[in-house]
Parts: C-alpha cells; structure tokens; sequence
C-alpha cells in the first residue's frame, strides 16, 4: 500500500514506563525504555524508568486509501523476543531496533476505517478530526459527536537536512487479540524539529483518561517534527506471537 | 453540516490537490474539469468527491453545475494546463472569461448565505496572452473583492511562480484565509522586512474548525 503525499506534525513525551508497559499489556509487547530507571534487568520494565510516546496528526492527501486525516498515539516498543537492553549504551543501540505500537488510530473516512481494520489490524475509529496543517502552529483535535477527546498543537521547529535513505520501522497494532507486524518505509522531506514545541488538551475519552494517568495532560514534549511532505508504504502485515 | 466546495480544474496539479485536501478534511467535492480521466483519479477511492465533467468557459455547463451543487461554501478555480503560446482570444477565455463566468454564476448564493470562499489560483505567465489573461483574472477579484466587502464573501487569488510546488501554493492560500481583507496571494515570494517586528498580542490556543 503506498502514500504518493501526506503532510505530518508529531510529538514525542517521556511516560512512565511502567505505566506504558500496562496500557499496551493487551498486546504482549515489551515497552522500549532508552531512558533508566531502578531496576528492571531482569526483563521486566524497571521502576522510575521511563518509555516513550508519539502523538501525530496526519494528512493523507493522495493514497492508495483515498483522502483523509488522522490521529496516532503510538508507544515505541521492542521487537518481539528481544531481551532488554542493558547499560547506556546498549540502550541506545537497542533504540536503532525499536518498532512503534499503535495504540489508537482514530481517522475520518469510512474506506480507511474497514482496510486499516482488517488489513493491516490497526486500531482505527472514526472520529471527527479538524486540521490546520498550514499555519506556523499546526494544530489539531479529536471530537466524537461534538466532544474533544484531544486536542494537540505543534510549533515550528528548525530546519534538518534530508535523510540519506527513506528510514524502516516496523508498525505493531493488536486488534481483537491478535498481534501484528506492518514493515513500514517512510521518505520524508521539509522536516522541521525542534526540542518541545508541543501543547496537548485532553478531553474525555478512555483514551484520553489513559494518556491523562499517564501524564500527558499539558506535558512538555521530549521534541516535536513536522514533515511538508512525506510518502509512505506499508507492506502486508504478519502476526507475531510475542 | 458538511461543508460543500466546488473545485474546478481539479484533474490535474494544483486543483487536484486542492480538491484532495479538501475532501481529506470531510468537504463535500464537486471536482468540475473537462479532463474525465484526470477527474477519475482525483476522486480515487474518496466517496465524498463528486466529479463532473465541465467546461467552465461554457455557460450552460456552468448553470448546470450550479443546479446540481446549488451554494456552495468554497469555490476553487484551478488553472488549466496552458497551451505554450495560446491565442490572445482562447487565453482570455481559459484564464479569466470562463473564471469570471463561474465566480458570478457561484457568488449570489455565498451573497445570500452571508459566508463563502472565492480562490482563483492564476497561470504563471508563459506567453504574453496568458499574462494577460492571468492580470485581468487578478483585476477582476480585486475590484470583486472591493464591491462586495463586508458581505461576508473572502476573495483570493494567487499568483504562483511556476516553480513553486502545489502544496506550498494552497498553504499560503489557507493561512491567508486567516487574514481577513487580504486579496492577493504571493506564494513563494516572503516580502523583506525592514521594520522590527511588533511584540505580538496574546491569543487565546484556538482549535482548528
């Protein structure tokens, strides 16, 4: 499946990693934890340690799944069966491995709705997603019959110099109980970062309550991106038993 | 209630990519071009995208695409893919006749509503036809734009070098949406400021609409 153009602005917040590993327990994979805490080395996510989460709003403009918006929550987690890391830098090397969990993948079309859910498993509703990718601040919300869930807004951040090679990730959702892999490819170009740049609103959904116990609720973000324009393609998804 | 936005020239470039935006954003499209294999692709798997073919430098065409949308909230005229050295007469006509025919046919239910959008993104000036078609099109939405201020009806047009890519062009369309009164569009060109920047007034973190 190919994205020809999507634009995207993303913010990444360290959570406590033990709080993480218990919101994505449903899935059977193992939170990435590049930040230490006490404990831990047993396999277990450590105490005091902490994971991180990704919250990005995307614009699908031309796709193989039409025309849409989007919003993701996603946990970085480690590939099945890996062991966890130990030392500093074993976790940072360990963090060229890691995999993004989806854990919440609300969009605003039907037609990507039924593909994202059966194809690929991915956890998508349909919610009513507003967008403003246009001005300095890109800003957007999530509202269910009139109701915020969340509401998220990026500043601008500084220019980076293009990649030398599209990066590969793998995707993991779990939907209905079944666990999967989605390699994933992305080229990006017009990328801006920056450290912080990110505000969140929480609402009133569940998730919304999950991202509040985790902290989220007007937290400053670890950093902040946002890509003009970016393709994607995503290959057929296989289940993995963690 | 679902906006509804009427985008013509949308089977290729900038129109496409502006009917596509806006159907991601849950529009109603009406994508109108004369181009139906172009038009096809534009609405590719997008059922809020409806596709018409239309020449908009015919009137009946145009009456009949106004009976099918009735008002529209937005209306979009994308530049067709000019030929290199048109005649004076069929630039006139694809650049600013066939335009000006759409705008008037479209402008009395935005007037009646109290709210809508004119966009005329003009052709980059290749031939001295086409740059003159491009002026009068840009003459026509300023002096549109001036007789009907303060009826609640936000005109642009946009001016875009050639080189400039499609999504740079509707991004600075879009944020000058933001900016009420502002008529002429310059993507692509940041005008150099001499004068210290003003300090800011504090704004409220408003959502997106």
């Amino acid at each position: 499946m190919r994205i020809r153009d999507a634009a995207v602005a993303s913010a990444m917040f360290t959570v406590p990693a033990a709080a993480a590993q218990a919101v994505i327990a449903y899935s059977g994979l193992e939170i990435a934890e590049p930040l230490a805490g006490r404990g831990g080395r047993s396999g277990s996510v450590g105490r005091g340690g902490r994971a991180i989460c990704s919250l990005a709003f995307v614009r699908y403009a031309d796709g193989d799944l039409g025309p849409y918006h989007e919003f993701a929550v996603a946990f970085l987690v480690r590939p099945p069966g890996t062991p966890p890391p130990s030392g500093r830098g074993g976790r940072l090397r360990a963090m060229r491995d890691v995999g993004a969990f989806i854990h919440w993948l609300p969009v605003n079309q039907e037609f990507t709705l039924e593909c994202g859910r059966s194809i690929w498993g991915f956890p998508k509703e349909l919610a009513d997603i507003p967008m403003d990718l246009a001005g300095r601040v890109k800003r957007c919300a999530v509202r269910f019959g009139g109701r915020t869930a969340v509401e998220v807004a990026v500043r601008p951040g500084a220019p980076m110099p293009g990649g030398a090679g599209a990066p590969k990730v793998d995707a993991y959702s779990c939907l209905d109980g079944v666990t999967r892999r989605t390699p994933w490819t992305l080229t990006p170009s017009d990328v801006r970062m920056r450290p912080g740049g990110a505000k969140v609103v929480l609402g009133d959904h569940p998730v919304a309550e999950e991202l509040r116990a985790l902290g989220l609720d007007r937290a400053r973000a670890l950093s902040s991106t946002t890509v003009g324009h970016l393709s994607m393609t995503f290959d057929p998804a296989e289940e993995v038993r963690p | 209630m679902r906006r509804t936005a009427l985008v013509a020239g949308a089977a290729r470039g900038t129109g496409a990519l502006a009917a596509r935006r806006l159907a991601a954003a849950a529009w109603d499209v009406v994508a109108v071009d004369t181009d139906e294999a172009g038009l096809a692709a534009t609405a590719f798997r997008s059922p809020n995208t409806h596709v018409r073919a239309c020449d908009i430098t015919d009137p009946k065409d145009v009456a009949d695409i106004l009976g099918v949308t009735g008002a529209v909230h937005r209306l979009v005229i994308a530049p067709a893919l000019p030929a290199p050295e048109p005649p004076v007469d069929e630039a006139m006509r694809d650049g600013f006749l066939g335009p000006a025919g759409l705008i008037r046919a479209a402008l009395p239910g935005m007037l009646e509503r109290g709210a809508g959008e004119v966009i005329v993104i003009v052709a980059s000036g290749a031939s001295p036809a086409t740059a003159a078609a491009a002026a009068a099109a840009r003459a026509y939405i300023e002096a549109l734009a001036a007789e009907q201020r303060g009826r609640g009806v936000a005109f642009r047009c946009a001016s875009p070098p050639a080189e400039v890519p499609a999504r740079l062009v509707l991004d600075e369309i879009d944020r000058s949406l933001a900016r009420p009164g502002e008529v002429h569009v310059a993507p692509g060109r940041r005008p150099l400021r001499l004068a210290p920047r003003r300090p800011r007034r504090a704004r409220a973190s408003a959502p997106p609409r």
